[in-house]
């Protein structure tokens, strides 16, 4: 397990760009906490470590973004909105699962049951207006 | 006849040239690849390995599920865009039943499982007797445990096939004594046994155009399609 204080947005995209050396095809980022924490700041860092340039939006409307420039792509995913299974299956989560890119799951509260066994959960907790605790679990965390 | 079939309905993808019953050429792969990106060079090889043109195509067949969300959209659009320029007729298949026409002309009972993720799979349950293929149960998605109960009560060996068939057997297979596994050659879909099954249902009238086609989709059962956290555990 790994522990991480963030004081601002940028601490966190930075502690993103390093995390995201660390990871390898296939991998599934799995995101838990609430609204404005901090998410879709981290998958802009973690974008840039992977050597993505596409720029990194919320994908809350588009439900997955893809960013495929760079030598790992990178599938971005908001499951906000998703609900049920048949919604989950309609994300094409499932045939995301099997190609080689990396995964970043926001709101992975929603399709807990649903993520495969070795997903590294990363945790957020908001300590204050600005801090951020960041834990992430997983093999080789 | 000639019919063009494409498969790119789950895992494993394929295309295979039938003309009145005879198989003229088939391509199968399964490996980690887009689909998307393989099987229009896989239908241009196989045409120009056979020495056909496309313009020589009477029907197209394609699986239409049940199977994975961006794999059937590949195959039907594929379908779509060729029969609509050449203004073919189309036979649309259940991905289950293509797959139980593998075992075409035998004496048995054929389970096709596809999996659905989740312990679930997409499963149905036929009889061939000859040439005769009976359906037994409908195209369903449903947990394996149920599947179990489907099948643990059969007094004739039941054949496993699809890409869940593996997955299937060794969970089922102490409890489930008849359950057999299809050798890993007839294991996934095969689109010549596609072709098959779209010659049989094109000979019963069952012919759509290029714009009826559509996937079929199988709603997942309600109590299992809970995705929350604490709810069952896979
Ligand atoms: N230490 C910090 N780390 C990250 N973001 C921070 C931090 N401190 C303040 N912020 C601010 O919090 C907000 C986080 O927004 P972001 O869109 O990344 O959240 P999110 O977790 O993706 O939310 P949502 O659930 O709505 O998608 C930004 O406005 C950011 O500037
Ligand atoms: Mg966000």
């Amino acid at each position: 397990m790994t522990r991480f204080i963030s004081h601002s947005a940028e601490e966190t995209e930075q502690f993103a760009e390093q995390f995201a050396k660390k990871l390898r095809p296939g991998d599934v980022v799995a995101c838990f906490g609430g609204m404005g924490m901090g998410k879709t700041v981290f998958a802009h860092g973690l974008a840039r470590g992977l050597g993505l340039s596409d720029e990194v939006s919320s994908p809350t409307f588009a439900l997955v973004q893809e960013y495929t420039d760079g030598n790992i792509p990178l599938y971005h995913f908001d499951m906000y909105r998703v609900s049920d299974f048949d919604a989950l299956y309609s994300t094409g989560f499932f045939d995301y699962l099997e190609q080689d890119g990396v995964l970043l799951i926001e709101w992975s509260e929603q399709i807990e049951s649903a993520l495969p066994p070795g997903a590294i959960r990363l945790s957020f907790a908001r300590l204050d207006e600005n801090t951020r605790e960041l834990t992430i679990e997983g093999e080789g965390f | 006849m000639r019919i063009l079939a494409i498969d790119t309905s789950s895992q494993s993808a394929g295309c295979a040239l039938l003309e009145d019953g005879r198989l003229l050429g088939e391509f199968f792969t399964n490996v980690k690849l887009t689909h998307s990106q393989t099987i229009l060079p896989m239908v241009q090889s196989l045409l120009d390995q056979t020495r056909a043109s496309l313009s020589d195509v009477d029907l197209f067949a394609v699986t239409t599920g049940p199977g994975s969300f961006t794999g059937l959209r590949i195959g039907l659009s594929a379908v779509k865009g060729m029969a609509h320029a050449l203004g073919k007729p189309c036979v649309g298949v259940s991905t289950l039943e293509a797959l139980a026409w593998q075992f075409c002309g035998q004496e048995l009972l054929v389970a096709p499982v596809l999996d659905a993720r989740c312990a679930q799979v997409y499963t149905a349950l036929f009889r061939w007797e000859g040439e005769t293929l009976t359906r037994l149960e409908p195209d369903q998605a449903i947990p394996i445990a149920q599947l179990e109960q489907r099948l643990k009560n059969e007094k004739n060996a039941v054949f496993l096939v699809g890409d869940g068939a593996e997955m299937c057997y060794n969970m089922l297979n102490e409890r489930v004594p008849l359950l057999r596994l299809a050798p890993p050659t007839m294991r996934y879909t095969h689109a010549g046994a596609l072709a098959l099954a779209a010659e049989r249902a094109a000979g019963l009238g069952y012919t759509v155009s290029a714009e009826q086609l559509a996937p079929a989709y199988l709603r997942l059962p309600q109590a299992e399609r809970e995705l929350l956290a604490k709810q069952q555990s896979v």
